[in-house]
């Protein structure tokens, strides 16, 4: 079969870059194909930054951000940016928190004077109510999203067997009920002043803009907030580059099968290797031509799913992600084999042209996907711009992933992806949750 | 607390500019020699194409006992042809950049492929080798079926789906295939073999009743020549269209908790039925039920989320479940969220309190007013993708509507005032008829629920 052409063969995003006399970073992108306008912001705090006891703090932050600011009434930030026509939210992660707005071209100005106004004056409005009720709000949001679905801690439970002890990414941006009940409204107005500064942010506007005219608001509406230095920066998250021996953590809880996590110490993100590890997760389990759904799931039919992730992290080591829930009566040990076999077999062999191929060209397809909107463009401009210091690499990204060789992909799977460099979480049923499965499945009503 | 001054200086809430006119694309049409419908609308830039198949197989045509055949057949579809094996097929996708999703609904089996522009000719052909020639092996079958079996062991344990399994089991009639699971449950899906996924493909799946949508930048393709050549080469006899029966349901109102010990939330869903989107009251119902619960400023999570703190969000919606070209379909109508164990009775009871305090009342204009800008406003940046233009008109197809039908609600929501969408949402949603399905913890919340007037109270083991 004859191969497929390239998929994109544009030059890139086209991109300028400015510096307001305070800090503030912007990076500004036109684009004219739809009357809509993103904007970005990114301030380099994440769950990274927190300390002991406040765990959580960086994403309650975050929801206090939409509570008001000085001329912005209690949700009036959520109230003016749809009564425009736009979308908004804002997420927290390890390393860092992003605010977002799509606005229709005509309502852009609005939501740069909307950011600016939580940047320079949210502590006016900020008050007990928001905060007790926000808490609230995330210790439910925490409910629904982790504690109340089956494996719903896993991804907690991994990290912190992945980052041991004090390590800054030993816990999750959710945070724990207890941390969460105990910060203080003074808590949070320090987190502001501390982090929440012009020159602590990138702003990234893209879509259907005329440059000379947003960068014209930019000034006029950010350039007065002050510069402040108050900034502590994350405690060290060095680790060696493996782990030298295997962590394991054996849950046993009402799920509806067996499970078997694991988390592997990989190269950090912004470097070649990490590009070589992204292609070989995806050769070993990303989607039905990989090896391990191949093995596990079509031809040894002892899993239900099987895939690999990859958490790419700049501050710390990023980790590879497996999750296998099994099928049937299969054991955890089968599956374990099974995986490492696998595993070792690829560190031996790599990839086949024809495997690193098929992952370049998916790797390329969830590329286009990020960059196919507004949106997602101005996301990347911010993230390369905050993590790598260059909003330009944005450009680069795809062509670094398809230059990587097949004896890279090995390497870094030979050095990475062994058993005495992972953390494994093991699920196993209680011994009364399969029969009342059972039993349930005849109740329809 | 310290006296705090900002140090910036303010200027006034900008004005908006002038906005760009902006309307909802309008698809092109052809037919293909073997009787197949197209749909095709060119989104210059957007690079990664989208393409809907529809095929006429609604899981009320699944023969008796054999629910869940409609889902295996569905997911067979991508595994292996008349040249290539399952392995090889997958491969052949991921190496093109695309992916193929299909899955199988109560109106019919849906087909999506996604695929860069450059590869869009590679997609095709396997996207009509798929749908053409699939070789149903009976090994993958099987495999699929155990997978099947395997899933709703893992959807009983999951809240939200449960809830819904509930729900749909309560609302409609048993003899309804509405009231049974979309995928299956163990009992069907264990009769379920190549032989019947065979037939179940022999019987529904033909160009001629099919329909296919092409969303994305396709400047330079010859489009009529690329499809007479991949998914020109689909034959099959000639068939009617299926219709679909009436939906009946008894909506009055009753609360069923599905006891599930130790949970520390409650899952709900809150639910009846009425008119689907041929109804005239249509778009009136989106903009009301959009001010009762279409996002954090709706009069829902005002209260529940953003004064009592009970939920991370409630959401009220519409959808349509089985629709005819006669407009005698009809929608699920629903609001669904999740609220900490002990704020259960309380955010029931402030949830009918908000909807007769709206039935009493009625919207204001200025929340009719932020609705309609916010509902119209967006459409830009909602359709910016070629994904979601391609699934919006197959939603279109796929509910006999159309071609211009959501351009045109986007002109009737401009258009409407405050008492035309408070009358819509009021009769949308009346207190008195509507079931409750709780997840959560029976124990806990139980003789509190049953307090509240609501409706009866059953409780079910999970």
């Amino acid at each position: 079969m004859a191969n497929p052409a390239p998929a994109s063969d544009n030059g890139g995003i086209a991109i300028t870059e400015h510096r307001l006399a305070n800090g503030l970073r912007v990076v500004l992108s036109e684009d004219h194909l739809t009357p809509v306008a993103a904007v970005c912001l990114w301030y380099d705090v994440g769950s990274r930054h927190e300390v002991k006891g406040r765990t959580g703090l960086a994403h309650l932050f975050e929801h206090l951000m939409f509570q008001g600011s000085a001329n912005v009434s209690n949700n009036g930030h959520f109230e003016l940016v749809q009564g425009a026509g736009g979308s908004l939210n804002g997420t927290t992660s390890f390393e860092r928190t992003n605010y977002f707005e799509t606005m229709p071209t005509h309502q852009l100005e609005l939501a740069l004077w909307l950011e600016a106004d939580r940047m320079g004056s949210l502590l006016a409005a900020l008050d007990d109510a928001s905060m007790e009720n926000q808490r609230d709000v995330v210790k439910n949001e925490r409910r629904q999203r982790y504690d109340n679905v089956p494996y719903g801690t896993a991804f907690e439970k991994l990290t912190a067997l992945s980052f041991p002890g004090e390590h800054p990414y030993h816990h999750t941006p959710i945070g724990s009920m207890a941390d969460l009940d105990a910060a203080t409204l003074e808590d949070a107005r320090t987190f502001f002043r501390t982090y929440y500064a012009p020159n602590n942010a990138v702003l990234s506007v893209v879509g259907d803009i005329d440059p000379e005219q947003t960068i014209a608001w930019v000034e006029k509406y950010f350039g007065s907030i002050p510069a402040h230095d108050g900034k502590q920066p994350p405690r060290d998250g060095t680790l060696p580059e493996t782990m030298g021996q295997e962590v394991r953590e054996l849950i046993e809880e009402e799920v509806p099968s067996r499970a078997l996590m694991a988390a592997y110490r990989l190269p950090h993100d912004g470097s070649r290797e990490a590009d070589a590890a992204d292609l070989a997760l995806t050769v070993l389990g990303s989607g039905e031509s990989s090896r391990l759904y191949n093995r596990l799931v079509r031809r040894d039919r002892t899993a239900v799913s099987a895939g690999f992730g990859l958490l790419r992290l700049a501050g710390a080591p990023s980790l590879g992600w497996l999750d296998v829930k099994t099928s049937g009566e299969a054991t955890i040990q089968q599956i374990e084999l099974a995986v490492d076999e696998e595993l070792a077999r690829f560190a031996t062999d790599g990839p086949t042209a024809e495997e690193l191929e098929r992952a370049q060209a998916q790797i390329e397809r969830e590329w286009l996907d990020r960059l196919t909107t507004v949106a997602g463009r101005a996301d990347e401009l911010c993230r390369y711009a905050v993590l790598f210091g260059d909003p330009k690499l944005v450009n680069s990204a795809l062509g670094k992933v398809l230059d990587v060789t097949a004896e890279e992909v090995k390497a870094v799977a030979a050095a990475r992806l062994r058993p005495d460099n992972r953390a494994v979480l093991v699920y196993e049923p209680l011994p009364d949750t399969a029969a009342a499965n059972d039993a349930a499945e005849e109740d329809a009503a | 607390m310290s006296a705090y001054v900002p140090a910036m200086t303010f200027h006034p809430q900008p004005e908006p500019g002038t906005p760009t006119p902006w309307a909802f694309p309008a698809p092109d049409r052809l037919a293909l020699a073997n009787g197949l419908t197209v749909l095709h609308c060119d989104r210059p830039g957007q690079q990664l194409v989208a393409i809907e198949v529809l095929l006429d197989a609604p899981l009320a045509a699944e023969p008796e006992g054999l629910d869940g055949v409609a889902t295996i057949l569905a997911r067979a579809l991508s595994e292996g042809t008349d040249t290539l094996t399952a392995e090889e097929f997958a491969g052949e996708l991921e190496r093109a950049g695309a992916t193929l999703d299909a899955h199988a609904d109560h109106p019919c089996i849906r087909v999506i492929l996604e695929v860069p522009a450059s590869r869009l000719e590679r997609g095709l052909t396997l996207l009509a080798d798929a749908l053409r020639a699939p070789a149903l092996p009976a090994d993958e079958i099987e495999r699929l079926v155990a997978n099947r079996l395997d899933e709703i062991v893992h959807e009983q344990a999951n809240p939200a789906r449960r809830a819904a399994k509930a729900l749909y089991a309560d609302l409609f009639a048993a003899a309804d295939r509405l009231s049974r699971p979309r995928s299956g449950t163990a009992e069907t899906v264990k009769g379920i073999d190549r032989a019947a996924v065979q037939a179940f493909y022999a019987a529904h799946v033909r160009p001629t009743t099919a329909t296919l949508v092409v969303v994305g930048d396709l400047t330079g393709v010859d489009l009529p020549a690329m499809l007479e050549s991949t998914l020109g080469r689909w034959t099959g006899e000639k068939a009617e269209p299926s219709t679909a029966a009436a939906v009946t349901a008894d909506d009055r109102g009753r609360v069923i908790i599905v006891d599930r010990p130790g949970s520390v939330q409650t899952q709900v869903l809150i639910g009846r039925i009425g008119p689907d989107r041929h109804d005239p009251d249509w778009a009136a119902q989106i903009l009301g039920t959009y001010c009762l619960g279409g996002t954090l400023t709706s009069r829902l999570d005002k209260v529940l989320r953003e004064e009592k703190g009970y939920t991370y969000g409630v959401r009220a919606f519409a959808q349509p479940l089985r629709s005819n070209a006669d407009g005698s379909g009809r929608a699920l109508l629903a609001i669904s969220g999740s609220v900490d164990t002990a704020s259960t009775a309380p955010a029931l009871a402030d949830t009918w309190t908000i909807l007769r305090t709206l039935a009493a009342e009625g919207l204001t204009d200025s929340e009719r007013e932020e609705a309609v800008q916010f509902l119209v406003g967006v459409a830009p940046l909602k359709y910016e993708t070629a994904g979601s233009v391609a699934a919006t008109l197959a939603d279109q197809v796929e509910q006999h509507l159309p071609d211009d039908y959501q351009a045109e609600v986007y002109r009737l929501l401009a258009a409407l005032d405050t008492a035309a969408a408070t009358e819509a949402v009021v009769a949308a949603f009346p207190p008195e008829r509507l079931v409750t399905v709780l997840v959560g913890d029976a124990s806990v919340i139980a003789d509190e629920v049953k307090e509240l007037g609501i409706g009866e109270v059953t409780v079910v083991a999970n």
